[in-house]
């Protein structure tokens, strides 16, 4: 009692402290140097900032823009414009903010809304602006530059009073770009023959030759995967949302699409719209799976109507936030519940795109040629048959209390699916892959006594190279609830769906029509809704090329630069919103951007424009000038290290033995098997279970669209170096392939040609053979593996 | 040439005279943890979660009107859930008075009766979904998709790690599926959970790689000090660099969990009068092991009961309670006496539930179905009042009428423990900050001391 009475009395002093320190100290400030400019009073306050309420303050206070703002040490964010306030006034915020910034203002019911960007005022975005090709700055260093990126680089590096760093030497160059474009180590042969070659266009050859190697695509293709986030089935496997038995054939597409330098803008549309791209063919179909084979959750029929409406949109959701973050740098999911709270982007505007998805469910399509009438009668039969055969299957398991209305159904349920069949096999008389399709839909066989038991195949072994694709097809997803026991799901095809906007999200309470069309901000011209007969997907892919192609070349630029820099230009890369941070070289970005598009959106010419750069060629060695004036590299004083991630990493390691497979695609295999010599891309990938050296490696979970990964070291990975059967199995073989070398030191050089494509030192032949004195030369050929040099990308 | 100097004097000269202990230092595996935002009650959770929906009407929340009501369907409340049900069902199990608070524990869990006075009783807890998956997923991580990062994930991320030497977020279980409710979803992944399987007794079975199956301790230490030697010069050619550091700090706790885990997780060092306070099943080895990991300063481990759905009854519940019971109830029991004994009960809060209860009502006859309205979880230990009830249900046990907590209010009160405020905790991903409790919850203030 004693206490708790002491607790508020401090706690009551406590308050009047605050209070006071508020009101005299930091009111006044507020008010006299911050309102004129950020007031909710005003129409349009500065940067959408308002600080006369406790919550626009308390916005700037949790991002740390405020402190930062007035301490003046950001050189981009300097408030108030007048000039620095004096240290005692800062020293009184930066107090006020450690001691939790108490701010005893009321706000106003409507001042705590915080309202979107208008569509007018978000057409001036810095990212939605047209791009052009801008004059390169004038530098000192007129010798430095390569390309014509590096002026740009280099004046910023000049301005922060920084040189950039010395080349590479080329050991460390040829490995860096061999890892970059293939995910694979450089031999020993291509780095002595690549150093020994003095010719002038040397590194260019090079960088051609890696281009063309099938590598390139296997590299390349999987990172575009970490954006699209493929896998081969769904979070959780149950009857309505069955594993994607063809997905590997959307990753082997993408792989041969990157190393045919397929355009990046057709690229896209293919991935949206192959079904009704002009000159796509049938085996472009695969690229669908982008969405055909995108995760999707079970909609259990004993659920009702609004129940399972809330589940069809969260899968519409997922595609919608996919295809804005990973195409445009929107975050336009945000907008799902209310208008986006920062970017130009109202609920109307998402519930538009989500009527595409509505309007796209999953089929699987044939890889052979079909008429369109035949096709679709075929698609829907197949969604029809599945559904029906759960529905069955459900009531006979649990038919409930009214037993007799069950069984009813089932019958009912039954008979159309018989009808169905019948209809299916004769197609098949006219279509030889819909009767080997048709199979899956015969009942099980009937077990004879002593055979051996039924053995279900996993979750995660699904895949079949039957000539099929998990794609989509145009048929609007309804919802059927007029049965009170059981929700049906409804398949309409050639009649598209067009959503209401969700009040809060929520099906049950629709607000205006939102007809399906583009971003109303990114619109050019004409934005009229899309045609009632198709879902809208090429229209879509179009119109993020026409009206928002600026946008798009931007974020991918941003992309492959990251993948190339390993830091991007601007660090939120699936975020160019308002929300998202600016990029550090503004005019480098447009600059590529701009003749990205004018290069026919070819990947491969940006990978030469930044490859051949100067700024790429420079070593990645520390240097304290550097580390002091820009810890992060943000003007890229020199390259970016980096750890290899999972693909590099095994498929070097298997590659020191010369046993790595480089026979390209077909149906996937587990990663961790240990007969499994295939490149890392073309391991399973699961939603369900992410398998767990993928996982111990920092693989993005393929749940979503992944804008960046995250590279961690971590003592569990060490384990996995230390102990796994991989590694010491990784380690015999490869001190076999040694045994032949008669001495020691032989030996000894062998695995340092194989594993690190160089001679050994003496030091380092003398450590390894005194090491070998009381050791086995699987444990010596174990160590080397684990070193930080064979992890390590330079 | 090998070093000759010890070991620990080679890794001083290798990085100075700092020694090990100041290398371990959080910084080096990702960023300094963010809280607590204020002085905690508790520095460790465990939670006992009962995969499938545990009875509350046969356990923990009598309800004496199901008998005088057997068979019926009382038109004053709404019993429809999503499959078929019949009338009340009454529990067949007797309730007893216990402790000196004199909470009603049914006879199925006697010896948690014994330690009630140590436990807060929420019986008005409620979810917002009525299957499985997405419950689960709900109970976990606070959204119903299982993309988002689980609970253990988000107190790793915002206290980071007492003990460097093994993961901040433990998970028991002996699944082998799951790997969705223990994700770190979009925080960085040294906060995923990692899982060790409880079903084993030998660390080296429990834990992947965790043992060298040709090297001895030597041999092994013999094999890395050639490899820290080779990543040392490497060092010194290149410059310093955060990563290569990182890595050969990581190296050198990867050798020593070895040891330090091995012992950790071998249940087997205990003396025999422990593990038989426990039992010896498999959930009194996760719980045991939860105790030792608690000893280590792990902060979040999560034990499962069995694998799969275990308490989903959808038929015989009655045999089926009395099959499960006594091992789940003498091993949470011995949890909650062993920590209390050794003075950890204060600083460990210790969470009982599944992602919903069961319905007053039959399914096929004796079972019955998932009820998300109304189900009872429990607490004990970091700050939570024992001996208390918190909540109650409707007459019949089907909806939290009183007391009500939401799994968001769960989360929010589980971190307020921790020192965290929930509304602070938060991780800017894709656009926007997310919580854990999403834009809801509130501390359950009148169960804390």
């Amino acid at each position: 009692m004693k206490q708790a009475f002491l607790i508020i009395l401090l706690s009551v002093s406590a308050f009047a402290a605050d209070a006071e320190l508020f009101e005299k100290k930091i009111r006044p400030v507020l008010a006299t140097k911050c309102y004129g400019c950020h007031s909710s009073k005003l129409k349009s306050p500065m940067g959408g900032l308002v600080l006369d309420t406790k919550a626009g303050t308390r916005r700037v206070i949790d991002s740390g823009k405020m402190l930062r703002a007035l301490q003046f040490t950001d050189t981009k964010l300097q408030m108030p414009p007048s000039g620095k306030l004096p240290d005692g006034v800062i020293a009184d915020f930066e107090g006020w903010v450690a001691g939790g910034a108490f701010d005893p203002r009321v706000d106003a019911a409507v001042a705590v809304v915080a309202s979107g960007m208008s569509i007018e005022k978000g057409r001036q975005w810095w990212s939605f602006q047209p791009v052009r090709p801008m004059v390169a700055p004038v530098v000192k260093d007129r010798s430095w530059p390569k390309t014509k990126m590096d002026r740009f680089v280099l004046a910023q590096l000049e301005s922060g009073k920084l040189a950039p760093s010395k080349a590479a030497d080329r050991r460390t160059l040829i490995h860096r770009v061999t890892l970059d474009l293939t995910g694979l180590r450089p031999s020993f042969q291509d780095v002595e023959a690549f150093v020994a070659d003095r010719s002038a266009d040397s590194y260019e050859r090079l960088i051609e030759r890696l281009l063309a190697s099938p590598q390139y695509g296997e590299r390349w293709g999987r990172y575009w995967m970490d954006v699209s986030r493929y896998a081969e089935d769904n979070p959780t496997t149950e009857a309505t949302n069955p594993a994607y038995s063809y997905a590997w054939r959307y990753r082997d597409w993408v792989i041969d699409a990157v190393n045919r330098d397929m355009p990046y803008d057709r690229f896209v549309k293919m991935q949206l719209a192959a079904d009704q791209l002009p000159g796509a063919t049938r085996s472009d179909m695969a690229a669908l799976g982008y969405v055909g084979a995108a995760p999707i959750y079970h909609k259990d029929a004993r659920l009702s109507k609004e129940v399972i409406e809330n589940l069809a949109s969260d899968d519409w959701d997922e595609r919608v936030d996919a295809v804005t973050r990973g195409l445009l740098g929107l975050t336009v999911a945000c907008a799902r519940c209310h208008d986006h709270k920062f970017d130009p982007i109202p609920t109307k505007d998402y519930y538009a795109l989500a009527g595409v998805f509505a309007s796209s469910p999953a089929v699987e399509r044939p890889l052979a040629d079909m008429p369109p009438g035949d096709e679709r009668r075929f698609l829907w039969i197949q969604q029809r048959m599945i559904h029906l055969n759960y529905l069955a299957n459900l009531l006979t398991g649990e038919p409930g209390t009214k037993p007799e209305e069950a069984k009813g159904k089932v019958v009912r349920f039954k008979a159309e699916f018989a009808q169905l069949r019948k209809e299916l096999d004769a197609m098949g008389e006219r279509y030889p892959f819909v009767k080997k399709y048709a199979v899956r839909f015969d009942p099980p066989p009937q077990r004879k006594a002593g055979d051996p038991p039924a053995t279900r195949r996993g979750n995660l072994d699904r895949s079949s190279d039957a000539p099929f694709v998990n794609a989509v097809y145009d048929a609007g997803m309804y919802v059927d609830g007029s049965d009170g026991d059981l929700t049906v799901l409804d398949f309409q095809p050639g009649k598209a769906r067009d959503l209401p906007v969700f009040l809060r999200g929520n099906s049950a309470t629709t607000g205006e029509a939102a007809p399906r069309m583009f971003l109303a901000v990114l619109s050019k011209g004409a934005t009229g809704a899309y045609d009632q007969g198709d879902a809208g997907r090429l229209n879509l892919a179009n119109q993020i090329f026409r009206d928002a192609g600026p946008l798009a070349a931007r974020v991918m630029v941003n992309r492959v630069w990251a993948w190339h820099f390993g830091k991007p230009l601007v660090p939120t890369l699936s975020d160019f919103g308002t929300q998202g941070e600016k990029p550090s070289h503004p005019e480098l970005l447009e600059d590529l951007a701009a003749r990205f598009i004018e290069s026919g959106w070819s990947l491969k010419w940006l990978h030469r424009e930044m490859l051949l750069s100067a700024s790429y060629r420079q070593a990645s060695n520390p240097r304290a000038d550097g580390e002091k004036v820009d810890p992060t590299n943000r003007l890229l004083w020199r390259m970016n290290a980096r750890r290899l991630d999972i693909e590099a990493f095994r498929d070097s390691l298997i590659a020191t033995t010369g046993e790595l497979k480089m026979d390209g695609g077909g149906p996937s295999t587990d990663v961790d098997l240990a007969t499994n010599q295939r490149r890392t891309v073309y391991g399973r990938i699961s939603r369900a279970r992410t398998n767990p050296l993928l996982r111990l490696y920092d693989f993005p979970d393929p749940s979503q669209h992944s804008p960046a990964r995250d590279l961690t070291v971590t003592p569990l990975q060490q384990l996995f170096v230390m102990n796994s059967a991989f590694l010491e199995s990784q380690a015999t073989k490869l001190a076999v392939k040694v045994e032949a070398a008669p001495e020691g030191r032989e030996k000894i050089q062998d695995l340092y040609r194989r594993i690190f494509s160089r001679d050994p030192s003496p030091k380092e032949v003398d450590l390894g053979l005194s090491f070998l004195n009381g050791a086995s030369m699987q444990q010596y050929t174990q160590a080397l593996l684990s070193t930080n040099e064979f992890i390590f990308w330079p | 040439m090998i070093p000759t100097l010890s070991r620990r004097a080679w890794i001083e000269s290798a990085f100075g005279a700092t020694g090990l202990s100041a290398l371990m230092s959080h910084e080096a595996f990702g960023a300094a943890p963010l809280g607590p935002h204020f002085a905690p009650k508790a520095k460790h959770v465990i939670f006992l979660f009962m995969t499938g929906g545990p009875s509350q009407m046969d356990m923990l929340d009598p309800k004496p009107a199901l008998a005088k009501y057997q068979g019926q369907r009382p038109s004053t409340v709404d019993l429809r859930t999503e499959r078929v049900t019949g009338g009340l069902l009454p529990s067949p199990f007797e309730f007893k008075k216990y402790g000196k608070s004199g909470i009603e524990v049914s006879e199925l869990l006697p010896k948690f009766g014994s330690v009630i006075d140590d436990v807060c009783v929420l019986r008005g807890v409620y979810t917002f979904n009525p299957t499985h998956t997405p419950a689960r997923s709900l109970i976990h991580s606070g959204n119903i998709t299982a993309v988002r990062p689980s609970m253990g994930a988000w107190i790793s991320y915002g206290l980071g790690s007492e003990n460097k030497n093994l993961p901040g977020f433990v998970v028991l279980s002996p699944g082998n599926g799951g790997g969705s409710l223990w994700r770190a979803g979009f925080l960085p992944a040294e906060h995923q959970g990692t899982q060790f399987n409880n079903a084993e007794t030998e660390p080296d079975k429990m834990i992947r790689y965790l043992k060298n199956q040709h090297l001895d301790a030597a041999a092994q230490r013999k094999q890395m000090d050639l490899v820290q030697a080779l990543n040392k010069d490497h060092a010194d050619s290149f410059g310093v660099d955060a990563l290569l550091e990182g890595r050969i700090k990581a190296m050198e706790t990867a050798y020593s969990m070895q040891m330090e885990a091995s012992d950790v997780f071998d249940v087997r060092k205990e003396p025999e009068a422990i593990r038989e306070e426990y039992g010896k099943t498999e959930f009194a080895n996760g719980c045991l092991l939860a105790r030792r990991l608690v000893e280590r300063g792990v902060r979040y481990i999560h034990v499962y009961y069995g694998s799969g759905q275990v308490w989903d009854d959808h038929t015989s519940i009655n045999k089926n309670l009395k099959k499960r019971c006594p091992d789940m109830d003498q091993a949470s029991a011995a949890l909650i006496r062993d920590l209390k004994r050794r003075g950890l009960l204060d600083e460990t809060l210790i969470v009982w539930g599944g992602e919903f209860g069961r319905t007053p009502v039959s399914e096929n006859g004796d079972g019955r179905d998932h009820n998300p309205y109304g189900f009872t979880m429990w607490m004990a230990g970091g700050g939570v009042k024992g001996g208390m009830v918190h909540g109650a249900t409707d007459e019949f046990g089907f909806k939290a009428v009183e007391g009500r907590v939401s799994i968001h209010d769960l989360h929010a009160t589980i971190l307020n423990q921790l020192g965290i405020n929930h509304e602070k905790l938060t991780y800017r991903y894709a656009g926007r900050d997310f919580r854990l409790t999403d834009v809801s919850g509130e501390v359950v203030r009148e169960i804390l001391v």
